[in-house]
């Protein structure tokens, strides 16, 4: 309280006894467990609401303190303030009084009145407080308030202008009783307004006084204890007790924010900072281990919110937390920390002891803190704007969580080898981390991934190496997310498994292997279990197919491409299925709890696959596919109706409809506009429209890859142009055709033996005169595509039919069958009797009699035959 | 015809004159392709079960240049056709058409003629006849004008190919009781055993020529005589050069010869696949109530286990149940579509594929015609 009022410069006659008063209290709570609800049910309040307001207050208390420039009271600095009833009666006055003040600078003559009313309230208890003495604040505010209120009323009286009746009314009754209450303070309102200054600062000098003395007292109180050890360290706890940090405390000390962890209205950064100071305080490894691990697990549970991330700042002392705890294991064999078979100590007091083998184990899982660190920036990265400057700043992050990362798979992997400990790690804690490796490495291309090994390696310690990845190996980097992969294939099973497959062939693809990427993609199978995987698996998967694709695209494998990306990018949901982005969907109801979901799926986006780069891809494929087929289909309904493309085909039409087409503006008016020059036989043209799409920059070897797609145009383009002019020729020269098309004679020559060849083209090959002789009338008359068309459809009607036939039966098998079967049944019946029959005729009374019973009579009579 | 003609019938054939034949013919041929539609007059004799029909007159609305409201439509409209045919189709039931009918038969009688109207007439092309107008219309005549009326149907389309092609349809006894009741329901044509083959019965038809005609037939000069030596012509033009085939016109002529099969069974296919389209949206639309009543049937099973359960517990409690049948209010069961419609596509597809039957029929064996005299040497 007192410390409050300093720079306001009010009064408090009593903060002495109040301090005292505290004082007694926190000696007499010193060896008990101190917590702040403890302290604020005694004084019979509402304990949410008051550890609240305190929480407020140690804030500003502190800022205010530091402005006072008081060196003694220094220690007292950080400490959560407790405060009594007392404290909090002033604290209500003085925000009432607040209240006053502002709504006397607008002029609010309702909320004076309200506020008036409820100081006076609140007046008496602290009257009895004080010895029967008004508090100064009170008689100030009051003084200033009659000032006003008549200065409002003489103005009144003067001008015209109406105040608003209910103001008017307020202030009316805000005058009488002001003027009825005021009488009683008579004495101090004069001396108020005597000398303001002087009445205010004989209050601040009764209250200064005592307070130096108090921290003082204790500091010499502690001082005893200091003595005994050097490294001793006071701290004033909760409720005003001394939190004494020692060595041998440390334990108890953990334990106790153990149990607060968890709980409601545990102050985590408070907690954060006692261990902060714990770590100092520690002397043996174990005791570091210990605090470290909480004060990580602690780190890490302040954003255990949905909404939040974690910040920067604590991200980075998280990080270096597992750098140090890492470093202490790294230098330590002897202590280890295991996820199972270790459980700490009951008794804090008493030293921990190694174990039979010569080790001490702690229970932790560094494993699940690196996991969690790297959820963590995730989650951060999920929620930056990607364009800015800070997410670049945030993404440098990566590579000491990198380090971090194989550092940690390092400590498993020696934790796996060593044989000392109680009970044997499980593999899958290695897995998970080998697994995490691996994420941060697919989708990176060769020359990032070797600087970000480099420089990992550097940080780790010579004396480590990997047996799994060794230090000498690390440059080549297809090896290494080989060798991380093969390791997983071997040691991991289900997700993780597939998961390792999916990030290799991704990583393959990544670097134009395409035919080995998709032998693995093939070869592994996972395209007819994928959809019992969970959804991340599923967007890994989608992602690889693509990438795959993307691969055969700059391989020059148009059909290929096409085929892979056919699925991903046909479904007009790319952005959903790559978990690049949410997309609204207008008719699709989503509850929030699924589009939360679909958030945290979210890729950060320097993982993203570009997707104007897929849409061009998709559609230049579609495109060099689709028009020759469209050419070739020509008017025949039923060929038309063959579909590569959906999507590129519902634009295409969407183009066509178009009245006017200006000079195109994006990749897709780009492509639509090559469509039709390509399927006019412009071939030229649209070369053009295709190579000045700009994207095309983004790829590898542009240059190479544009050459290709030239090539691809201009053989597409031949195809096209015969299958749409081939009716009106009668021979066709192939050095003309060469020359239309500027391809090499011989390769035209391959191309139209194809067609030939897949009887796409009704012709033959002159070999001698160079030309290509079309036959005529090969086409299927209207009459014969009706009866085709005909046939197609009768044979529908029938199997409706029959599908009709079969739901109306299923539940009464062969109801319908009924006459037609019982004959049926008969017949063979009947054959078999006759078979039966003369098998006991003709044959000796064998074997064959007895075959020939169990054919007639069949069923139980059989069997019963045969157990005879 | 698949419906066997019932022994009692009161008509058991129907007998033309070649008058009404001519007129039929007339008529039809010039507002193709807009059908033809008009009355028959004639008689009973139920002494031989016979009906003769021996007049006959069109229906003002079937002609165009008679109604006011198509003569100032105008006749490029892409509807105008349409309208046209449904006019033209829902004729014979028209108010307007019905006095005509009646003022016509009175100024018949007074000339003399049989005037009793017997049944009505319609053309069409390629067998296209059978649709739900046709149906009411031949229902409207056999409830007005008793049992015995028929319906001709002469279908332009085949007969331009060079034999007439007319045909006397009337609807079953069965169907008539089924469409009395009004509804045709899976239920309703199960218990009747009704079958698209069962609508209408085909009646036997014999052209009468009058004493007077055959007298003036015979007059007409006679088949060309028979010579020992054909002299086979070498070119088309002598073919039509020639006398005796020129001039006369019952000579057996080259029509008659006519291979091209094609335009014609591309016609028929055309509609037939119409038909099979506009049959698997009846299809369609019987699945979609399936499907629509399980649904609801299955809402109100649980609904009906609900109470049921409720009851129990109200049961246990001294309460007094509540009804069971509250369901009818609650839910609504889909009414289910008329079949009629999927009964005559059916009934319609048998018809096309009857046609192309018979014109495959005959065309086979004017094939073996020409094979034989193209190849002399072997066959036949």
């Amino acid at each position: 309280m007192s410390r409050f009022f300093h720079g306001d410069s009010s009064s408090d006659s009593s903060s002495d006894e109040e301090e005292l008063y505290s004082g007694d209290e926190a000696t007499k709570a010193a060896e008990a467990e101190s917590s702040e609800e403890d302290s604020s049910e005694n004084e019979g309040d509402d304990s949410d609401s008051s550890s609240d307001d305190e929480g407020g207050k140690t804030g500003a208390s502190r800022f205010l303190r530091e402005a006072s420039d008081d060196s003694d009271e220094e220690d007292e600095d950080k400490v959560t303030v407790v405060k009594s009833a007392k404290d909090k009666r002033f604290d209500e006055l003085e925000g009432t009084i607040r209240l006053l003040e502002n709504a006397q600078k607008i002029s609010d003559w309702n909320a004076l009145n309200e506020n008036y009313d409820r100081m006076n309230r609140q007046l008496p208890t602290l009257q009895r407080d004080l010895d029967g003495k008004a508090p100064k604040m009170y008689i100030k505010s009051i003084a200033q308030l009659e000032t006003q209120v008549m200065e409002a009323f003489e103005k009144q009286k003067v001008t015209p202008k109406k105040m608003n009746p209910i103001a008017q009314k307020s202030m009316n009754a805000l005058r009488q009783k002001i003027r009825k209450n005021n009488k009683e303070y008579m004495t101090d309102l004069e001396a108020y307004r005597k000398d303001p200054e002087e009445f205010m600062k004989e209050d601040v000098v009764e209250e200064t006084a005592p307070a130096p003395k108090k921290p003082k007292k204790k500091l010499l109180d502690n001082d005893t204890t200091l003595d005994a050890n050097d490294e001793g360290f006071t701290m004033v706890g909760a409720g005003g007790k001394a939190m004494i940090y020692t060595p041998e405390s440390i334990l108890k000390h953990l334990r106790t924010i153990l149990e607060a962890r968890g709980r409601k209205n545990t102050d985590r950064l408070e907690q954060i900072k006692i261990m902060e100071r714990l770590l100092d305080v520690a002397v043996t490894d174990y005791q570091r281990i210990r605090v470290l691990l909480m004060l990580i697990a602690t780190r890490f549970d302040l954003t255990s919110g949905t909404g939040s991330q974690m910040s920067q700042e604590q991200w980075k002392l998280a990080q270096q937390g597992i750098a140090q705890l890492l470093d202490i294991l790294e230098e330590h064999e002897e202590i280890v920390v295991v996820d199972s078979g270790a459980e700490n100590p009951e008794d804090d007091e008493k030293a921990p002891e190694p174990s039979i083998k010569g080790v001490l184990e702690i229970p932790g899982s560094v494993p699940s803190f690196v996991e969690r660190l790297d959820d963590e920036l995730t989650r951060v990265l999920q929620s930056i704007d990607p364009h800015t400057a800070e997410y670049v700043e945030r993404l440098q992050d990566e590579p000491s969580l990198y380090s971090n990362l194989v550092r940690a798979m390092l400590y498993t992997e020696r934790l796996k080898a060593n044989d000392k400990l109680t009970v044997p790690q499980p593999q899958e804690s290695i897995n998970r981390v080998i697994m995490r490796r691996l994420e941060h490495l697919y989708f990176k291309p060769a020359s990032v991934v070797t600087v970000l090994e480099e420089g990992t390696w550097k940080s780790v310690p010579e004396t480590l190496d990997s047996k799994i990845t060794p230090r000498s190996e690390g440059t080549d980097i297809n090896n290494l997310v080989q060798t991380l992969a093969v390791y997983l294939f071997k040691n991991a099973e289900g997700i993780i498994r597939a998961r390792a497959m999916l990030c290799q062939i991704y990583f393959l693809a990544l670097h134009d292997q395409y035919y080995k990427s998709r032998d693995m993609m093939l070869m592994s199978h996972l395209q007819d279990t994928i959809a019992s995987f969970d959804v991340n698996t599923q967007i890994l998967f989608n992602r690889t197919l693509t990438q795959v694709g993307l691969c055969a695209f700059r391989q020059g494998l148009v059909y290929e491409c096409q085929t892979a990306l056919q699925d991903i990018c046909g479904s007009q949901r790319q952005k959903e299925l790559l978990a690049q982005g949410l997309q609204i969907q207008r008719y699709s109801q989503i509850t929030p709890e699924q589009e939360r979901l679909e958030r945290q799926r979210q890729l950060p986006f320097h993982m993203h696959i570009n997707l104007e780069l897929l849409e061009c891809v998709y559609l230049t494929c579609s495109m060099l596919l689709e028009i020759p087929t469209l050419a070739q289909a020509g008017s025949s309904p039923e060929l038309r109706k063959r579909v590569i493309s959906k999507s590129y085909r519902r634009m295409l039409e969407y183009h066509e409809r178009q009245i006017f087409t200006g000079p195109p503006e994006n990749t897709r008016d780009h492509v639509m506009q090559a469509s039709k020059a390509l399927a006019a036989g412009e071939w030229k043209k649209a070369s053009d429209f295709i190579l000045s799409i700009k994207i095309w920059e983004l790829l590898p070897d542009s240059e190479g890859i544009k050459a290709m797609l030239g090539q691809q145009i201009q053989e597409e383009g031949l195809r096209t142009y015969l299958f749409t002019y081939a009716p009106f020729y009668d021979t066709l020269q192939v050095t003309k055709l060469a020359e239309m098309f500027e391809l090499g004679q011989q390769k035209v020559t391959a191309l139209v033996s194809k067609m030939i060849h897949h009887e796409e083209l009704a012709a033959a090959l002159d070999q001698v005169n160079g030309a290509i002789i079309f036959r005529k009338g090969v086409e299927l008359s209207r009459l014969q595509s009706l009866a085709l068309t005909l046939s197609d459809k009768a044979s529908g009607l029938i199997e409706s039919n029959e599908r009709v036939l079969e739901q109306r039966t299923q539940g009464t098998a062969n109801a319908f069958e009924r006459q037609g079967g019982r004959g049926g049944r008969g017949g063979r019946g009947g054959r078999g009797g006759g078979r039966g029959r003369g098998g006991s005729g003709f044959a000796s009374r064998g074997g064959g009699g007895q075959g020939g019973g169990q054919q007639f009579t069949g069923g139980a009579l059989g069997s019963a035959i045969r157990a005879q | 015809m698949a419906a066997v003609l019932p022994a009692d019938a009161p008509v058991r054939q129907v007998q033309l004159s070649a008058l009404v034949v001519m007129r039929l013919i007339k008529h039809s041929t010039q507002i193709f392709p807009t059908p033809a539609t008009g009355c028959l007059v004639g008689m009973e004799q139920p002494k031989t079960a016979t009906l003769e029909i021996t007049n006959s007159f069109p229906f003002p609305a079937s002609n165009p240049d008679n109604t006011a409201s198509v003569t100032t439509s105008n006749p490029m409209d892409p509807y105008h056709q349409a309208d046209q045919l449904a006019l033209a189709l829902a004729a014979p039931r028209a108010k307007g058409s019905v006095s005509y009918q009646n003022e016509m038969i009175k100024y018949l009688r007074e000339v003399n003629v049989d005037a009793q109207g017997v049944g009505w007439y319609v053309s069409c092309s390629m067998g296209n006849f059978v649709n739900a107008a046709f149906v009411e219309n031949q229902v409207f005549y056999q409830r007005a004008t008793g049992e015995q009326s028929c319906v001709l149907v002469f279908d332009v389309g085949r007969s331009s190919q060079g034999s007439l092609n007319l045909k006397a349809y009337r609807l079953s006894k069965s169907f008539m009781e089924a469409h009395k009741e009004g509804k045709f329901t899976s239920e309703s044509i199960q218990k009747s055993s009704l079958r698209y083959q069962d609508i209408l019965i085909e009646l036997p038809l014999k052209i009468h020529n009058s004493h007077l005609l055959t007298s003036y037939l015979h007059q007409l000069p006679n088949i060309p005589t028979t010579t020992d030596s054909l002299t086979l012509p070498t070119t088309i033009a002598e073919i039509h050069r020639n006398p005796s085939l020129a001039s006369n016109p019952l000579t057996p002529n080259l029509d008659n010869l006519d291979l091209s099969i094609d335009p014609f069974l591309e016609k028929t296919l055309d509609q037939l696949l119409e038909s099979i389209e506009s049959h698997q949206t009846e299809q369609n639309n019987a699945q979609y109530y399936q499907r629509s009543l399980a649904r609801e049937q299955a809402k109100v099973k649980t609904w009906k286990e609900k109470r049921a359960s409720e009851n129990v517990l109200r049961v246990q409690q001294k309460q007094t149940p509540l009804p069971e049948d509250e369901w009818t209010k609650l839910f609504k069961l889909p009414t289910e579509p008329s079949r009629l419609e999927a009964m005559l596509v059916g009934r319609q597809v048998e018809q096309y594929a009857r046609q192309i039957d018979g014109f495959a029929g005959t065309v086979t064996g004017k094939m073996f015609g020409v094979r034989g005299g193209l190849v002399p040497g072997e066959g036949l």
